[in-house]
């Protein structure tokens, strides 16, 4: 109305904003846009500049996407101004991840800040390089990183900690090893802001590398209380899977009570004599025997499941015996007088105290599995504190410590009230309430409970009174004292929801009472003889009872308890005329019950009842034969048959005579009816547990990233020695679990030196890839990689003096000797005699290129090598389908242009898959079944062109729970590099699957001799040859072992040879043609050491040459360099990337 | 997500230039106490965040005991359970690197305790003694349980009999327990069952409010001298049904300003390392946290 006025008024409150906000930047929340901010950018005042920026920031923080200013406001960055810097960075820490290649254009200026005075300039300078996510910059980052970690300023460190997880997700493969060792830098720092940060980058880098916690593990462990909050669970978390790793479990704990079950359970005895004092009452005694066995076993299950994650343990229950684990007695500490596990319980304790609920969480499971069993209750208080936080942080401890009550309860018993619900609690607190309430119950809270449980059944929610009751069930079961009064209180609970049952058709009500009979049912069965009473009051209570499930499970008991006491066989025949003259009017579960409850009276019955009952089953039978449900027409029907002399008989005569076959016929009727039910076997464990505090744990199933406990004691001192040892000790470490039993085997393998006979390849025995490939070929390399260094892998084919280190046993006696050998050889310089053992390169021993030079052979080599296994489908996404694959060395018998692939399906789940099958994702377009999708790809080869992507492998009709089968795949893949998509049948349910070509495997071996080689070699020059050069770390680890072994001194030679060709042939599908060793006078000099290696491409034999000559000192990293002589330009290339990216990779854990 | 919690943590946005002026002018000392407090560093860097200097005109601490009382009394009457979940808030505006020590006259009733990264943990262990470097500004110091009090400062009695379709309901409420200081801000709510149809409710005193989610709120505010406050009205059930067989939670709240309940006394608040004495402030409040009032 007033337009002018408004105006005025609107004017006036901005006014009066402005008024109040003298002096700070607020204003420029209010309408950053109204000035042209590029003209600000852009002007020459550092004020203006600021201004311009600082309402970009306010921009990004309504959630304006203002990166179009990119260009202008990065070229800012070299301002002298530090204010002007700080906003330049601020923007580009928000933008550098989404415009990389407009922050790359100012990527020296970020470098140059990095020499900057200020701490903050630097540390800003290297989150902006960070959060570039580059390839093209990785390593200017990774130096900066570097260079970053070892800067005066906490806060530079502490950024450089937390850049190195953003450089690892690049998959900077090469650069592993670097990063690794940042890592344990800034683990070795000073400060606990750095620790932490450094500790979530271990985590997240490496977190198998545990040997870089080895070397500060004390100091870690005191600086613990001061890393800040999130930090501290990162750290206890690392912590605890190292002291597990080093040095096994405390054998006081929890995890190991197991082992020792019957001390275990005398100890708990002892608790329980002396619990007056204690408080600790240990309420399982004799009486239960049922539940007896089951809570014994459950640490057990908790502590395995904990260590092998529970999808392993209860795959493997349920197949094997459960003994099957062999967890060695001999790898256990002691909470108390290992040092280093005392030291870190000390330390975690006044975590206990944080205000931060994750934190005392995190410190509570580390008790929880470290503590002795004594201590764990200074967990308990703490965590129930813990409950009077967030709702949603209640839910998370209640989870957690309704495990804890389970294995534990006599610790949580004391403290019952803090689990009365509350009016605002949410339900599932209220269920999870109830159900530690249930578990923790003893004799004397017991009453206190029940009287709290006859509160909740007045609860307006329903569903939460039907758990009550449940929960009262529960008590019973565990406390058999107080079941007297628990029957007495439901059977007035059953009389009063009966009465309401009828009217109260809201939602819930009926399950109250169906709840409250499936508890007295469950009561009853603990001693029936006693509860006779209970079950004629709730016949009587019938005709007041509508609900069908109620009455049916009252029918139930007349029938199961028909013979027992005095007074119910008394009532039979009334209650059977009952229930037949209600038949018609029941519900479907009632009226089976009625048939199965007659059948049941008649066969228990003896004398004159028996004429009535057998009448009232024939009326029944009649009735039920015309009834409207098949269900009943069919129960009818086959009890009519079944017990036909029974019924049809009239007379004693008749019935004597069919005596023995009615005999019969009882015995099969009442094996029918009565079987299982002798005593109802416990509950199953049905719960899956997962380490506590973890997220696995909330959602009960496996979330991506859980990892279970390491193997214990699979940490071994002498592998802790070497920094590039690592590696291989964790790989042990990961398969510790599974590989445990297979090391006797693997080693036997290996030292007869024999090959798989799983797969056989045609071209060279000696150099045959081991094509088990999988997990089993990949288990035993691992193994026997880090266990026995004594295998041999060289032979030095000197025809007079052959180096007999054949095997171990040999090799150990006749070491002396074989350094006199090599001495005499290395004087000689009679290399004629350094011929090849192997008849496949025979030839070779006719001509030496270089004089200077000696040739060796190594023999063996193939049993070492150790197929990578790629992952085609994890069991999480799979539904416990794990499918791995192994690019074989077998060649395709169908056509050049296929590759072979070894698939291995392993059925992670407890339930047996059907119908395996793998196709392609074309032929599966459309095809809606994958028996169609057969049909199709099944159509036979004729010419290159027909070639399929896929030739089909004969699919598996099922896959039993933990079975592996395996499969060999001949794939076609369109592109050297591009990943095929190709699609999962399991079940009927289609997973789509990437299948990762790798171009090693797409040649095959070309044996040939040196000769050969050199005038093809010859051949290739120029633009045929490519040369690349990598460092090359494998041996280091080697040689540190084989200091430490000082019974084997390993020429350093051959141990670089070794290592240089088993990495060759595991990753490629290549022939070694022959190694040239040169005889220098510098023993540690390995420069002029050179493989050969020749192959030929799978689809068009056009022979591919591969020369690696090494460059450097033995004991230091190499420089490899390598040549590809190859016709077809573009595939020479890639297969020279390959080989250099995987050469210079460290050895990588295969998991 | 490491990205994500870095930049959530307090020290990591922007640090502001602040700091390093302080380095800068103090030189080496600042940095040595830094590393001798890490808390006292962590919380410089907390109040940089604010832009608060760290010079203030005016010394001054103020220590809050802000308790709740959790309770459940049970259909008979009983009381069931009643604990206090108190916090111990401090607000310092300290000028320096003041080192505190607070100590309570009877630590003994403390059940349960957190603690602020502020705090020390060996002299708690050891004396019960908090001794810490505060941060700027509000923070939460503590937070403690005291466990199985003996009763609660008023009453609440709810009745509810129902017959042939219709439940009557009448709330008493009262002093139980004189705290010595007025209770403030008494309400009593419940959720009217699913079963109600209508409800009549009136009161004697304070006002009535029937919310659009069957919640029934009634607001006493002080209980007067000369009555005892009380609701009644009646119910009506669905049809067809005879009597309430399920019974609403009365929540009850109230408010009790300078009394801590629990009975936990702060004994005395030393300051070290301090140009000039500060003024010290204590206050405390009570009120209801989860306190049910079972029918």
């Amino acid at each position: 109305m007033f337009p002018q006025f408004g105006a005025t008024a609107d004017t006036l409150s901005k006014a009066s904003t402005m008024v109040f906000r003298i002096g700070t930047d607020a204003h420029l929340y209010d309408d950053p846009e109204d000035v042209n901010i590029s003209l600000l950018l852009d002007s020459k005042f550092d004020s203006e500049k600021c201004e311009a920026l600082k309402r970009l920031l306010a921009l990004i923080a309504q959630g304006f996407d203002v990166s179009n200013f990119f260009p202008q406001v990065v070229k800012n960055v070299a301002s002298q101004s530090l204010e002007v810097k700080k906003l330049v960075y601020l923007y580009l820490l928000h933008y550098a991840e989404k415009r990389p290649n407009e922050a790359l254009l100012s990527i020296n200026s970020f470098q140059k800040d990095l020499g900057d005075p200020n701490p903050l300039v630097r540390a800003l300078a290297l989150r902006a390089m960070a959060g570039i996510r580059l390839h093209v910059i990785s390593p200017i980052v990774l130096v900066a990183v570097g260079k970053c970690a070892r800067d005066p300023s906490v806060y530079v460190r502490k950024c450089a900690a937390n850049a190195l997880p953003k450089l690892y997700d690049l998959h900077l493969e090469e650069n592993t090893t670097t990063i690794e060792e940042i890592v344990g830098i800034l683990l070795n720092d000073n400060s606990p802001g750095v620790v932490g940060a450094a500790a979530a980058a271990f985590a997240s880098v490496c977190p198998n590398n545990l040997s870089l916690i080895e070397r500060n593990y004390r100091r870690l462990c005191e600086t613990l209380p001061d890393v800040e909050d999130w930090g501290q669970i990162v750290l206890i978390g690392v912590l605890l899977r190292y002291v597990i790793a080093r040095h096994g479990l405390a054998k006081e704990s929890i995890m190991l009570s197991s082992c020792a079950t019957v001390s275990y359970r005398s100890e708990n005895d002892g608790s329980e004599n002396d619990g007056s004092d204690t408080n600790f009452e240990l309420k399982e005694n004799g009486k239960d025997k049922g539940c007896d066995v089951y809570e014994s076993e459950l640490p057990e299950i908790v502590s395995r499941s904990y260590l092998e994650g529970p999808e392993n343990y209860l795959s493997r229950s349920s197949h094997a015996d459960k003994g099957s684990f062999g967890l060695d007695f001999s790898c256990f500490t002691s909470a108390k007088s290992n040092y280093d596990v005392k030291i870190l319980l000390q330390c975690t304790s006044p975590l206990l105290w944080s205000h931060n609920s994750a934190v005392v969480l995190a410190a509570a499971g580390f008790h929880w599995i470290m503590a002795p069993k004594e201590d764990v209750k200074r967990i308990v208080k703490p965590l129930l504190f813990v409950l009077r936080s967030s709702n949603a942080s209640k839910y998370v401890v209640l989870c957690n410590i309704q495990v804890f009550a389970k294995v534990m309860p006599y610790v949580f018993s004391p403290y019952y009230e803090d689990f009365f619900i509350c009016s605002s609690d949410s339900y599932q607190i209220k269920a999870l309430k109830l159900e530690i309430l249930s578990s923790i119950a003893t004799d004397s809270s017991i009453l206190v409970i029940f009287q709290e449980f006859q509160d909740y059944v007045r609860d307006p929610d329903r569903r939460f009174a039907a758990d009550t009751v449940a929960a009262i069930g529960l008590c019973v079961r565990r406390l058999p004292k107080v079941s007297d009064m628990c029957l007495g209180w439901l059977l007035a609970l059953t009389r009063q929801e009966s009465l309401n049952s009828d009217i109260g058709s809201v939602g819930g009500e009926d399950g109250v009472l169906v709840q409250a009979l499936i508890s007295i049912k469950a009561i009853i069965n603990l001693d029936p003889p006693c509860h006779e009473k209970v079950i004629v009051q709730l016949v009587r209570s019938l005709e007041l009872i509508k609900v069908p499930a109620a009455r049916a499970m009252i029918f139930w008991m007349v029938g199961e308890y028909n013979s027992i006491g005095g007074i119910i066989p008394l009532m039979l025949p009334t209650v059977l005329k009952y229930l037949a003259w209600c038949f018609t009017s029941e519900a479907l579960e009632a009226k089976l019950q009625i048939l199965n409850t007659a059948v049941k009276v008649l066969l228990c019955s003896k004398g004159e009842d028996m004429w009535t009952f057998r009448r009232i089953l024939s009326y029944v039978l009649e009735l039920a034969i015309c009834d409207l449900s098949y269900d009943v027409r069919d129960r009818a029907r086959v009890l009519k048959k079944l017990l036909s002399p029974l019924i049809v008989s009239h007379d004693l005569e008749v019935e004597a005579k069919g005596l023995p076959e009615n005999k019969d016929l009882k015995i099969v009727v009442a094996d029918l009816f009565f079987r299982g039910q002798s005593k109802p076997c416990p509950e199953p464990i049905n719960y899956r547990f997962y380490l506590p505090g973890s997220l696995s744990h909330i959602v009960l199933h496996a979330a991506p990233g859980y990892e279970p406990l390491p193997y214990p004691c699979s940490l071994s001192i002498d592998e802790l020695g070497h920094d590039f040892n690592d590696v291989q000790g964790i790989e042990a470490l990961r398969e510790g679990p599974t590989g445990s039993d297979s090391y006797g085997v693997d080693g036997s393998d290996t030292v007869s030196g024999s090959l798989d006979g799983e797969n056989t390849s045609d071209y060279s025995s000696e150099y045959s890839i081991t094509g088990s490939g999988g997990s089993g070929g990949e288990e035993s390399g691992s193994v026997s990689e880090s266990d026995d260094n004594a295998d041999p892998l060289i032979n030095f084919s000197d025809v007079s003096n052959a180096c007999a280190n054949q095997n171990g046993g040999s090799q150990d006696n006749n070491a002396p000797s074989r350094i006199d050998d090599f001495e005499e050889l290395m004087s000689k310089k009679s290399l004629d005699s350094w011929l090849d053992e192997h008849p496949s390169q025979s030839s070779s021993e006719l001509t030496h290129i270089q004089r200077s030079s000696a040739r060796i052979s190594l023999g063996h080599i193939g049993g070492r090598v150790k197929l990578k296994s790629h992952k085609l489908l994890d069991p999480v996404i799979g539904n416990g389908l794990s499918v791995d694959y192994t690019f074989s060395s077998e060649i395709s018998s169908v056509s050049p242009l296929l590759v072979c692939v070894e698939v291995s399906f392993t059925n992670c789940s407890t339930e047996p898959m059907s119908k395996l099958l793998l196709v392609d994702e074309e032929s599966s377009k459309g095809i809606d079944s994958a028996e169609a999708a057969l049909a199709t790809s099944e159509s036979p080869l004729t010419s290159d062109k027909d070639v399929p992507i896929l030739v089909p492998l004969e699919d598996i009709n099922s896959l039993d729970a933990s079975q592996t089968i395996r499969r060999i795949l001949q794939v076609r893949f369109h592109h050297h590099l591009l990943p095929l998509k190709l699609v999962l049948w399991c079940n009927g349910k289609k997973h789509p699957v990437k299948l990762r070509p790798d171009i090693g495997f797409f040649v095959k071996p070309l044996p040939m001799d040196i000769e050969m080689f050199t005038s093809k070699e010859s051949q290739l020059p120029g633009m045929f040859e490519y040369t690349r050069s990598c460092t090359f770390t494998d041996h280091i680890g080697e040689l540190k072992n084989e200091q430490c072994d000082s019974s084997l001194i390993k020429d350093k030679f051959l141990v670089i040879c070794e290592s240089l060709a088993l990495k060759m042939l595991s990753n490629a599908n290549l022939f070694l043609v022959s190694v040239d060793m040169p005889v220098a006078a510098n023993l540690d000099d390995a420069s002029g050491l050179r493989l050969r290696f020749s192959s030929e491409i799978l689809s068009n034999s056009i022979p591919c040459l591969i020369t690696a000559t090494v460059e450097g000192k033995c004991s230091e990293p190499l420089t490899l360099s390598v040549k590809v002589n190859c016709e077809e330009t573009v595939f020479g290339l890639n297969l020279l990337n390959r080989i250099v990216n995987f050469l210079a990779e460290p050895i990588l854990t295969t998991l | 997500m490491l990205e994500k919690q870095l930049t959530g943590h307090r020290v990591d946005r922007s640090i502001c230039a602040w700091f390093w002026e302080q380095v800068i002018s103090q030189g080496d000392s600042f940095k040595v106490q830094c590393e001798q407090h890490p808390s006292r560093c962590h919380s410089i860097l907390c109040s940089m965040e604010d832009n608060r200097p760290e010079k203030h005109t005016n010394n001054e601490v103020y220590v809050d005991l802000v308790e709740e009382m959790d309770a459940i009394i049970n259909s008979d009457g009983a009381l069931v359970k009643c604990e206090i979940h108190g916090e111990v808030q401090v607000n310092s505006h300290l000028s320096g690197l003041p080192d505190l020590t607070l100590s309570f006259a009877n630590p003994s009733i403390l059940n349960d305790v957190r603690f602020h990264p502020c705090v020390r943990f060996r002299p708690w262990e050891s004396h019960q003694i908090l001794s810490f470097v505060p941060p700027d500004g509000q923070f939460k110091l503590m937070s403690y349980r005291v466990k199985k009090l003996k009763s609660t400062p008023i009453y609440v009695k709810p009745q509810v009999t129902s017959d042939s379709g219709i439940c009557r309901i009448s709330v008493m409420v009262g002093i139980r327990n004189d705290p010595g200081k007025t209770i403030d801000s008494i309400t009593v709510q419940f959720q009217l069952p699913p079963c109600v149809l209508s409800a009549d409710l009136t009161s004697n005193h304070g006002a009535v409010n029937i919310l659009a989610n069957k919640t029934c709120s009634w607001s006493i505010g002080r209980i007067p001298k000369d009555k005892a406050p009380s609701m009644s009205g009646t119910l009506t059930l669905e049809t067809g049904l005879e009597r309430l067989r399920v019974f609403p939670t009365f929540q009850v709240g109230f408010k009790v300003m300078g009394v801590a309940l629990s009975g936990l006394q702060i004994d005395k608040l030393d300051l070290k390392n301090l140009p000039n004495r500060p003024y010290k402030g204590f206050r405390a409040l009570t009120r209801a946290g989860e306190f049910d009032v079972r029918s």
